[in-house]
């Protein structure tokens, strides 16, 4: 029953892996911009319920609740602000200088913010589902918080899947993406969906970190860990293929769990980035990355 | 839509309209009207700012001057504006989404005047577009980028009809298709005339557009002038 177990723990940790890697490309194909923040978001989310709960004693709804509104405000401020002028600004910059830089210091800039705020220590939001974990089929546990993230990624997934397949808005997204002047010929405003999936993603990953860190647990650092991976995951399905991207994550988290379980808790990572950077190496078409590199 | 017609204005007024990239003036102090449902040929060789007069009138890059649409006047850069008050681009090069499928291309025309994709779906434009163009039926499932050439342009046309437009802008349909397909693509263009649309039809070749268009204005070196 170890493999079953492993492949749970696999599962919710890819399913992360995939809503971050979604988050990634979707937001790529709409802008161009690669987002090293998205991970970042998550921490704050995590860690931000954190303070205030257990060091400033808020309640935690109340928490929860200013914390969300805070990373969205700042997402939003952040993309009217600092990508606006990055990317149609007097001095607009283009290709690979707007693709990573402008999200990678981003990322660099919350990092230094939440060790001021936060401390340096290994901390969680509180629990929302608090209690021993679930035994299923008498062997197989799961944790109560790794069945919320499964279910926030399922909810969260399908959602966002019928407001892009079901509706006008939803399309006009992904034509964003197709063909930015295309899509502006229609009367899109491309910049105000550029604004929202940016929002909006950063607070989705601010959700997924105050769900999943009672399972892992977070420093200020734990940000940029997350980004690596759900960007690779991206990378799996050239930046531009949401459903790939989501595969991809899923299974990073199942092949890291296995690794972690049969070959080394302790060089599980390095394995599992070896493997990742040989399939590159084989297949770089195959896997999308073809796509990537060429835009 | 939204845009008043009171008759007595023209469809588009222009005056003294130029557009400019950076330090290149494409377009010159262009002066032209169109009057409501007349169909009118912008016609000279092409990189002599046929394209960007369009693209100009359609808010797709800035322009200076004054541009009246139904005697209200035009903001620079603004293609919903554009849109709302019955001007739609088809645009050179088609510019449709080749991933979405070919009724999602056309649906989308519908954006500037509605959110509901079920108002959409069900409206007279979307309707009528598919009542102009029965070829494209069976391949309204089918990815637009795996269409032919003359196919994707009926699909673009179809997607500006969707806008329900009151004048309908179209950048050299017929670039690029077969003789066959282009005579088909004008038998349309003809017909929407005859519907009441209000056409402005850039083409390198004046011979076929003048086959459908009342009046014609030469453009050269960026400069307009009406014949």
């Amino acid at each position: 029953m170890k493999f079953g177990n492993l492949v749970i723990a696999g599962l919710v940790t890819g399913s992360i892996y995939a809503v971050f890697a979604v988050c990634v490309s979707v937001w790529y194909r709409v802008s161009n911009i690669l987002n090293l923040a998205v991970g970042d978001f998550a921490m704050l989310g995590a860690l931000g319920v954190d303070d205030l709960v257990r060091v400033r004693n808020w309640p935690l709804p109340a928490a929860i609740a200013v914390t969300l509104v805070t990373v969205a405000a700042f997402g939003y401020v952040y993309d009217r602000v600092v990508l606006r002028l990055a990317t149609e600004g007097r001095s607009a910059q283009e290709g690979i200088v707007v693709t990573f830089f402008f999200t990678f210091a981003l990322s660099f800039f919350i990092d230094g913010v939440a060790r001021v705020l936060f401390g340096t220590d290994v901390h969680a939001a509180p629990a929302l589902w608090s209690g021993r974990s679930l035994t299923v089929l008498s062997s197989l546990h799961v944790e109560r918080a790794g069945i919320l993230v499964l279910a926030c990624a399922v909810i969260c997934g399908s959602m966002f899947w019928l407001y892009i397949s079901r509706t006008l808005g939803g399309k006009a997204i992904q034509a964003c993406g197709e063909n930015p002047l295309g899509a502006r010929i229609a009367g899109i405003d491309t910049r105000r969906y550029r604004r929202i999936i940016f929002t909006g993603t950063a607070v989705l990953a601010a959700v997924f970190g105050i769900v999943e860190s009672p399972i892992t647990g977070y420093t200020y650092l734990s940000g940029a860990t997350i980004s690596l991976t759900g960007f690779i995951a991206a990378a799996y399905g050239g930046f531009r293929q949401p459903g790939r991207a989501l595969l991809a994550g899923l299974a990073i988290g199942i092949t890291e769990a296995l690794l972690g379980g049969y070959v080394s808790a302790e060089y599980g990572d390095t394995v599992l980035y070896a493997i990742l950077a040989a399939l590159v190496l084989a297949w770089p078409r195959a896997l999308g990355f073809g796509s990537a590199v060429s835009g | 839509m939204t845009g008043p017609s009171t008759g007595e204005a023209p469809a588009l007024a222009v005056t003294g309209m130029s557009v400019a990239y950076g330090d290149v003036t494409a377009v010159h102090d262009a002066t032209f009207s169109v009057a409501p449902g007349e169909a009118c040929a912008i016609t000279g060789p092409n990189g002599n700012g046929k394209s960007s007069i369009l693209m100009g009138l359609a808010g797709l890059v800035r322009r200076r001057g004054d541009v009246r649409i139904f005697g209200a006047p035009a903001p620079s850069g603004d293609v919903r504006w554009a849109a709302r008050h019955g001007l739609t681009l088809v645009p050179e090069r088609r510019q449709l989404y080749p991933g979405l499928s070919a009724a999602d291309n056309i649906v989308l025309g519908c954006y500037c005047w509605t959110s509901s994709l079920r108002r959409a779906r069900a409206s007279g434009p979307f309707g009528l577009a598919l009542e102009l163009f029965p070829e494209i039926g069976p391949h309204l499932n089918q990815a637009a980028g795996t269409l032919s050439g003359g196919q994707q342009q009926m699909v673009a046309i179809m997607r500006g009809l969707a806008s329900d437009p009151k004048i309908l802008a179209v950048d050299e349909p017929c670039l690029g298709l077969a003789e066959a397909v282009a005579r088909r693509v004008y038998d349309a263009l003809a017909r929407i005339h005859q519907a009441g649309t209000t056409l402005v039809v850039v083409e390198e070749a004046p011979k076929r557009a003048l086959t459908i268009c009342d009046r014609r204005v030469e453009v050269r070196n960026g400069v307009a002038s009406t014949s």
